[in-house]
């Protein structure tokens, strides 16, 4: 009867859901689960630290070779006038796509949305006044 | 007749009773009030009428999630989870929060339930009970901490992309050599790097040994082996034990006569030394890659007689080392052991060091039975059969349950099996006396991976059909000539070809014929330079005969070709120098100088494209533009999404590219 009763009520969860567009997935959320650290971590070691530095202030080995130099990602001003979209943006379509030097390149078509979101929200916990967070 | 009626009517009154304790019991469960929670943060959180109407619409209920596939599996955390895959979620306090987007969330919520990544008991509606907090629970829920476990339940190769923590305790387990003693599921022909100690009365002295024994990591940082804590004692009988086993003749006969051979030239052994480029897997004062010993002190670790013969034919030494044998004369060892004499000493070494060991047999015979009893037999004398592991079997490890779990004396620890796990590595012997697990130095992170890679280890594997793996492929080295000249440099310690060889060298050989021209290759061979100067890893100068080097680009011409690159991308249309100047442009606009020099211009993290043509065939270059992540995953040359004929512009620019006016041979 119990079986019978909660059996007619279930429901199957439907896989197929509304989702926001993209581009405001990382600004919606600004508590990262430590796996979503763990990615973006690991995004960002392979493909930002060469030139960005492992702690992002822009001191990569390739650094010096850049002029402009990499940003100081951990520049607390610079965290605070940059939303998350705009890092995001900067990062998918590169230097040359938001009006900055070249030398940063396009990342959009090597990594997909969910890498982008991840070391978006790596990139902030790179802010220097929490800068031994990792 | 009255008092029947009486009973029937008492009855009946017991029998509605009864059955409205279900219901009642089932309006009081916990999920319902959690689920008017959800309605009315949904509501709260609807930005549209229709949204905050579906809220209010969802019935009071029990969900769930059912995959007969999957072990007949039936997850009901969504009865309280609500919002896993509620983008309106974000940010909403538990339970509720949108599930962080990953590789299978949300799009494979229905493959794949909940339980299977996280753990838990998917069954049940009580909180305590679902997550497995209860005594004897059979499946708690993964702490945080250990979330890529469930990765590698169906992933089962050593890398998992999208799962760092898992993979990085994978390598670890590997190259610890975990596997020498326990068993586990695909790790059942395990065979420990660890040396044969068959030259050791000639290789060092009793005072080295005696050092090594009591802390390798102390001598060398790079050292893979563990402390046994060892006592005194035991260590005096290991000791003699070692120097009184049979040293093979020829060896002995090889190191007898290299010592007895004239001393070197040390300034020639140091550039030697320099060229040959050891620390490409060795270090010296700890600068190198790390994955061979440490030769900072090596004068005052292996005596020069053995030295020298090892360096003539390692595989003589040990057939299984990764040190190639390089080609080098006998004049060249000899120089390279005397700058090792000068330089790459322990200068606060006793002299003594270096000196024999004389056997005392009786500490001999103590020995050899510790030799076993100590479990030494495990990964220097190769078992290949499990049933033979010196320690217990990590089957099903990460479902044991942890009230079947031994924490003897460490009552300090939660009583769960992640805790026990990690302190059994931390500090194996604090468990009760009589514990031989040796103790390996691992940080709090290399715990935490290898709790990770441990707990993916299931009491019962995932259904075959979900199980990802790559699948060994049969070895893509041929016997004979070539695969003895593979083997002699030992090619694949760094390279890989097909699924076998080391990931030191970022270039995999698998499709080399495709990538680079034969006389260049003929050349680079016998001389090779830094294509990536930024790394301390690179191509060793092996001394390879000109004779063996041609055989060797031959055979990578023939065999290592990837048939889709085309030979000509241009197809039988050479390009102009309008195209060729077009590419110089993109190349400048697409700003690829960031990381590539041409002539003395550019940064240096990828390779200097200066002798792009004489090094690239055309086909390739081709090929890498329009997706460089083909040819390896982790590459880090962005994919710039280039049109074909935009990848031919640029390739006909690369093309013209050459330090040489014109081309060589």
């Amino acid at each position: 009867m119990k079986r019978l009763l909660v059996s007619a009520l279930s429901i199957v969860l439907a896989a197929a859901c509304h989702r926001a567009p993209r581009a405001t997935r990382a600004a919606m959320s600004n508590r990262p689960s430590l796996y979503e650290r763990q990615i973006g971590k690991q995004v960002f070691q392979t493909y930002c630290a060469g030139c960005h530095g492992d702690t992002g202030q822009g001191d990569g080995f390739n650094a010096f070779n850049l002029d402009p130099h990499p940003r100081d990602l951990s520049d607390p001003a610079f965290q605070k006038k940059t939303s998350d979209a705009d890092l995001a943006d900067a990062i998918r379509r590169g230097g040359a796509g938001v009006g900055l030097s070249s030398l940063m390149p396009p990342w959009g078509h090597t990594l997909d949305a969910r890498q982008i979101d991840a070391v978006v929200l790596y990139i902030r916990t790179l802010k220097q006044d929490t800068g031994a967070a990792k | 007749m009255v008092s029947l009626r009486r009973l029937f009517a008492l009855s009946s009154v017991a029998f509605l009773a009864v059955l409205a304790v279900s219901p009642v019991k089932n309006s009081m469960r916990p999920y319902r009030a959690i689920q008017k929670e959800y309605e009315r943060i949904g509501m709260a959180r609807a930005t549209t009428l229709k949204a905050a109407q579906a809220y209010a619409s969802n019935p009071i209920a029990i969900r769930q999630i059912w995959i007969p596939d999957f072990d007949n599996r039936v997850d009901r955390c969504t009865t309280c989870h609500l919002g896993v895959s509620d983008d309106a979620m974000t940010n909403a306090p538990e339970p509720f929060t949108r599930h962080p987007e990953t590789v299978h969330t949300p799009k494979d919520f229905a493959r794949f339930g909940c339980t299977s990544c996280h753990g838990g008991e998917g069954l049940a509606t009580f909180e305590a009970d679902a997550h497995g907090r209860t005594a004897d629970a059979p499946s708690p829920v993964l702490p945080a901490a250990y979330t890529e476990a469930g990765c590698g339940r169906c992933h089962l190769g050593d890398f998992v992309s999208d799962a760092p923590v898992l993979s990085n305790g994978r390598a670890l387990m590997e190259q610890s050599g975990c596997f020498a003693c326990h068993a586990a599921r695909g790790h059942e022909d395990f065979r420990s790097d660890a040396p044969p100690l068959d030259t050791i009365a000639v290789k060092t002295g009793g005072e080295w040994l005696r050092q090594w024994l009591s802390n390798p990591k102390g001598v060398d940082p790079n050292a893979t082996m563990p402390n046994f804590r060892l006592s005194r004692q035991e260590i005096d009988e290991l000791s003699n034990y070692l120097f009184s086993r049979p040293v093979t003749p020829e060896l002995q006969r090889a190191v007898e006569a290299a010592a007895a051979e004239p001393p070197g030239n040390a300034a020639n052994g140091k550039t030697l030394f320099a060229e040959s480029r050891c620390i490409t897997c060795h270090t010296v004062g700890g600068k190198g890659n790390g994955s061979a010993p440490e030769l900072g002190t090596i004068a005052s670790r292996a005596t020069r007689g053995w030295l020298i013969a090892f360096l003539r034919d390692p595989h003589a030494f040990n057939p299984q080392t990764r040190m190639p044998r390089y080609g080098f004369s006998d004049t060249d060892v000899r120089d390279i052991v005397a700058w090792f004499e000068d330089d790459l000493r322990d200068f606060n070494a006793p002299k003594s060091i270096l000196d024999p060991l004389r056997v005392n047999q009786t500490l001999a015979e103590r020995g050899e039975k510790l030799f076993k009893t100590a479990g030494c037999f495990a990964c220097h004398i190769k078992t290949t059969k499990e049933t033979e592991r010196f320690g217990p079997d990590l089957y099903g490890i990460g479902d044991r349950r942890a009230v079947s779990l031994d924490f003897g004396k460490r009552t300090d620890l939660p009583r769960t099996l992640e805790a026990w796990l990690d302190a059994k590595i931390n500090q194996p012997r604090s468990f009760a006396t009589g514990l031989k697990m040796p103790t390996f130095s691992f940080d709090p992170e290399q715990r935490r991976a290898i709790v990770t890679a441990l707990l993916a280890m299931p009491a019962k594997p995932v259904p075959e059909a979900l199980r990802v793996s790559t699948p060994r492929q049969a070895s893509l080295v041929p016997a004979g000539t070539i695969g003895a000249i593979v083997a002699r440099y030992r090619c694949l310690s760094c390279h890989q070809i097909g699924t076998e060889g080391g990931d030191i060298s970022t270039a995999p050989l698998t499709f080399e014929g495709s990538k680079v021209n034969r006389d260049w290759l003929a050349s680079y061979l016998q001389l090779p330079y830094s294509i990536r100067p930024i790394l301390p890893e690179r191509m060793p100068v092996l001394k390879i005969p000109a004779e063996d080097a041609a055989k060797l680009a031959d055979a990578i011409e023939t065999w290592y070709v990837d048939p889709s690159i085309p030979d000509d991308p241009f197809a039988g249309r050479p390009a102009s120098d309008r195209d060729a100047a077009e590419g110089q442009r993109l190349y400048t606009t697409l700003g690829c100088r960031s990381c590539h020099i041409i002539g003395n211009n550019g940064g240096y993290y990828g390779p200097p494209l200066t002798d792009t043509k004489t090094r690239l065939k055309s086909g390739w270059v081709f090929r890498f533009l329009l997706n460089p992540q083909r040819w390896r995953a982790d590459i880090r040359c962005p994919n710039y999404g280039l049109t074909d004929s935009d990848a031919l512009r640029l390739t006909a620019y690369l093309e013209t590219l050459s330090s040489h006016k014109e081309t060589r041979r």
